[in-house]
């Protein structure tokens, strides 16, 4: 159990250091820019309509706070550094006057709902063949899945996602391929909602699973093809241990603690798909809110999805390394 | 490396079709020096006619050539992931050699940085760049932000290559004549990781076309020079699927798709190639 | 004693066959080897790493992947009568005798164990069908387990938990739980050192006498065929070329391999310079022709360049294959 607790805390840290690197990068990013962000967002909002006064000064204050130039270099990081601890991006200029975070917080089930499903899904379906792949190398129909899996693991998210909006949306239009549930329903725990949900969530979890398939598919199946060879995995076979037993505990268990760590590698780039993912199916999650933010000049809500984003995949990625002795009993504290 | 080539041209089949691949995709690059439209221009041919003899990928409804249109973008785009290849190899080279030779506290800092620039996810940031610097946004200066953020991976890979010549024999002998850590580097290392430079290279290369295509499709970049993004870019503002008009989607989509799978499966015979396991039976020392 | 073969192996041969960006590689790793194990004794092979001896062992014990294949001849076991060899066995009929009947012990004990599986677990998937209930047999194999002085709490450590020498004896009671006819040793001392070494040895003659089981040992160590092993057969280059009785072997070798193998022996009070082989094994893929040690013997003549010496019984139970010994004999 001690060695646990170290190993975690070495995890933590490393969860802390990337979350403390990841906002400067934000910081140094909005810092840098030539214009004044400031200036030039008010103006933009007041000219959007009528705007109280008093509304336009909390916005320029949390602004001034995010990005100002005003102030002592270090006065300016505190007050950036206090803002994000307390996740309050001010007022979006967007949707005015709704905090950022409140926007946030609204897309925030959606890309969680979609990313952990479809993630779950692909990683488990990828890995499951994969290892079948690896271990009945002459299977044909294996064979050609990794045929497919070839050519589609490299073609990047957005160029999926459109081939399905086309199949779908114009040459065989069964599924809905836009937002995340029928407009005029109202929402709750009902079974039309949700399946309109789950309708709805089709074609972006389809690409997300089509596209991330691939990749775990032919990982394992040249792990799985390297452990056979292994010596307990001969030592089984020579004792007779039943082939489904092998194939589960001696195979795909001494491959599941590699492709566990490669998930934790690969979750900042499946966020990435998912953003594009989502603006592509319209999808009302953070990833449509970011395009859309950008379209709408909307300082606050971008410097905020960008933050909440990297906290929220630097967390998944500290909660699979936490569950990672699980898997492998071999905890490594070097 | 003549007798590379051939082997595996003759003996692989994911470097066969690869390479096929490429082959056609900078075949299409190179026809753009002789390109009858300049790229920019609009409206040179009759807009949204339907491939033809005249117009083989038809023309789009700014009045461009598709076909010819191609040409350009795809060179572009290629350059860009080449650029974005070479300039971060600089930095996965110098991080993963240095850290894999030195070990100890540097390598420890080294790595964490190195496993963070894994784990932040790049989109947000690449969007917030665009976001601050605007019409600023170079394709230069996208490639630079690009190789700074995109290296971390294979500097992972290359370290773990180097921490095993660090074993080997030959580097106690460089220590012991007296080289310094950037002779050894340098002289000594980098040949061997060559190898797993080149299908990193080409990994790479997917990664930012890949970036580069969705960023301009969302127009966070400067769409006026053709890519295969800007064109998908332009199409989508022309709503070219629901006119009908699928060959500027589709020809943009087929090429930039022949050059994701060729570069992967470039990689994939490479790696093949290098992994000691099957150069041992390739040389026939498979028998135990 | 000269009881019936448990075990018979009659010319077989196996192969590795490559086809790789091109070469094709076709290496004889096991080439017309014929000998008996007898029941109830110790059965040595012993020849340098790569003269075939794994290759051998795992072609007996029905093992054989792609790149290895399974050429001509037969290896039979008395309690599979009807059939040629393991490799071409039903399933089914293989599984029934893994483990109950023949069981086997690898050289590197941290690899044969699943890395991320108890022992109790490792146990329960090797022998649980062969012995009956769950709680019998959890019973069973902490009783066996003190036989090799291990304590039943091992039975829930994963393999990285035990030192060396534990994980030797966990894989030898493994081995031996279900009271096996037969037991293949693949150089199971060998990454040990020599004190655990000792204590294993002396654990495996215990169990064997105990147990009334035959076991071909496998190691390139002659001391330890010295200490352990009744008969001994010696590997060159993926042939057997010399079999006797261990004693008659270390007393009266015939074979100038084998005569090279005891001369370079250490012996207590022995100051006499070692002698040393000229040359290296040959590579199996590119072997010389007619006796494969001919190119590094000190007695070759002209035919051992051109045939292969047949295995000639030159006295009791003493076989060798070199056509100088056989022609002095005649």
């Amino acid at each position: 159990m001690g060695d646990y607790i170290r190993y975690a805390m070495k995890r933590l840290g490393q969860f802390v250091l990337v979350v403390f690197i990841g906002v400067n990068l934000a910081y140094v990013i909005t810092h840098a820019t030539p214009i004044d962000p400031v200036e030039q967002s008010i103006s933009a909002s007041t000219s959007f309509g009528n705007a109280a006064p008093e509304a336009i000064a909390e916005m320029r204050r949390s602004l001034e706070e995010l990005y100002g130039l005003k102030g002592s270099w270090s006065e300016q990081y505190l007050a950036f550094w206090s803002r994000v601890i307390r996740g309050d991006f001010g007022p979006s200029m967007s949707a005015f006057p709704t905090p950022v975070s409140s926007l946030i917080a609204r897309a925030m089930p959606w890309t969680i709902g979609l990313l952990v499903t479809s993630t779950i899904i692909t990683w488990a379906l990828g890995n499951y063949l994969g290892a079948l792949a690896g271990y009945h190398q002459r299977s044909r129909a294996l064979k050609a899945f990794g045929l497919a899996a070839m050519g589609l693991h490299p073609v990047p998210y957005y160029i999926v996602a459109l081939v399905l909006l086309i199949v779908f949306g114009y040459v065989w239009p069964i599924l809905p391929i836009s937002g995340g549930a029928a407009m005029n329903m109202p929402q709750g725990w009902n079974w039309p909602y949700v399946a309109s949900v789950l309708k709805h969530s089709a074609l972006p979890a389809l690409s997300l699973i089509l596209i991330g398939l691939g990749s775990w598919f032919l990982g394992m199946r040249s792990l799985v093809s390297n452990i056979i060879t292994d010596d307990h995995v001969v030592y089984a076979e020579i004792g007779g241990v039943d082939r489904r037993r092998i194939l589960r505990s001696y195979v795909m268990r001494n491959a599941l603690a590699p492709q566990l760590t490669g998930l934790a590698m690969s979750l900042g780039g499946i966020f990435n798909g998912a953003v594009i993912t989502e603006k592509v199916f319209g999808y009302p999650g953070v990833g449509t809110l970011l395009v859309d933010a950008v379209y709408a000049g909307d300082y606050g809500l971008v410097l905020g999805v960008t933050t909440v984003s990297i906290v929220g995949v630097s967390l998944g990625v500290l909660i699979i390394d936490l569950i990672y002795p699980l898997i492998d009993p071999r905890v490594q504290v070097d | 490396m003549g007798a590379i080539l051939k082997d595996l041209l003759k003996y692989n089949i994911e470097f066969r079709v690869g390479s096929m691949l490429i082959a056609i995709v900078l075949v299409m690059s190179a026809l753009s020096f002789v390109s009858p439209y300049p790229p920019s221009d609009t409206f040179v041919v009759a807009p949204d006619a339907p491939p033809s003899a005249a117009h083989w990928f038809g023309t789009t409804s700014r009045g461009q050539d598709v076909f010819w249109q191609l040409t350009f973008a795809i060179r572009n785009t290629l350059a860009f992931g080449v650029l974005v290849a070479m300039l971060s190899r600089v930095l996965s080279l110098s991080i993963g050699l240095l850290a894999g030779y030195k070990g100890g506290w540097i390598d420890r800092i080294l790595m964490s940085v190195n496993d963070t620039f894994i784990v932040i996810p790049l989109f947000p940031i690449l969007i917030l760049f665009y976001f601050v610097l605007r019409d600023s946004m170079s394709t230069l200066l996208l490639a630079v932000i690009m190789a700074c953020l995109g290296w971390a991976y294979d500097a992972r890979l290359i370290r773990s290559v180097a921490m095993s010549l660090k074993a080997r024999e030959f580097t106690q002998v460089s220590i012991y004549s007296g080289m310094t850590t950037r002779e050894i580097l340098v002289r000594e290392h980098l040949p061997y990781v060559m190898p797993i430079v080149f299908s990193t290279t080409m990994n790479n290369m997917n990664w930012s076309i890949g970036l580069e295509v969705t960023l301009a499709v969302l127009g966070f970049m400067d769409i006026n020079s053709p890519t295969i993004g800007g064109m998908l870019y332009w199409a989508n503002q022309h709503t070219a699927v629901v006119a009908g008009i699928w060959w500027w989607i589709a020809f943009p989509i087929a090429l930039v798709v022949a050059a994701f799978v060729g570069l992967f499966l470039l990689a994939v015979s490479m790696n093949e190639y290098i992994d000691p396991r099957s150069r041992l039976a390739r040389m026939g020392g498979g028998a135990r | 004693m000269s009881a019936a073969p448990i075990l018979q192996v009659r010319n077989l041969r196996a192969a590795f066959r490559t086809h790789h960006f091109g070469v094709r590689r076709d290496v004889p790793a096991v080439d017309d080897i014929s000998f008996d194990v007898r029941a109830n004794e110790i059965y040595g092979l012993a020849g340098e790493s790569s003269s075939g001896k794994t290759t051998l062992i795992k072609t007996i014990a029905g093992v054989i992947k792609p790149p290895l294949e399974l050429v001509g001849g037969s290896a039979r076991f008395a309690f599979l009568p009807d059939c040629e060899s393991l490799a071409q066995a039903s399933p089914a009929a293989v599984a029934a005798i893994r483990w109950s009947k023949l069981a086997y012990i690898m050289q590197g004990s941290m690899n044969v164990l699943n890395p991320v599986r108890r022992i109790g677990k490792t146990f329960e998937d090797f022998a649980l069908r062969h012995i009956g209930s769950a709680g019998d047999f959890q019973q069973r194999v902490e009783a066996h387990l003190q036989r090799v002085r291990l304590e039943p709490s091992v039975l829930r450590s994963y393999p990285h938990e035990l030192s060396g020498g534990m994980r030797q004896r966990v894989t030898i009671a493994l081995a031996t739980i279900c009271a096996p006819d037969f037991i293949i040793a693949d150089e199971p001392t060998t990454a040990l050192d020599v004190i655990v070494q000792k204590d294993v040895l002396a654990m495996m003659r215990d169990i064997q006498g105990a147990m009334g089981a035959s076991i071909l040992f496998v190691t390139h160590d002659m001391g330890v065929h010295a200490a352990l092993t009744d008969r001994l057969g010696i590997m060159y280059a993926g042939r057997l070329v010399e079999e006797a009785p261990t004693d008659v072997i270390f007393r009266g070798a015939l074979h100038p391999y084998t005569r090279h193998l005891i001369a370079s022996l250490p012996r207590i009070g022995d100051r006499s310079e070692r002698k040393s082989l000229t040359g290296v094994p040959p590579n199996l893929a590119n072997a010389p022709p007619g006796c494969r040690f001919h190119p590094r013997c000190p007695l070759a003549v002209d035919i051992c360049r051109v045939q292969a010496p047949a295995m000639t019984e030159l006295a009791t139970q003493h076989r060798v294959a070199c056509h100088v010994v056989t022609g002095e004999a005649a």
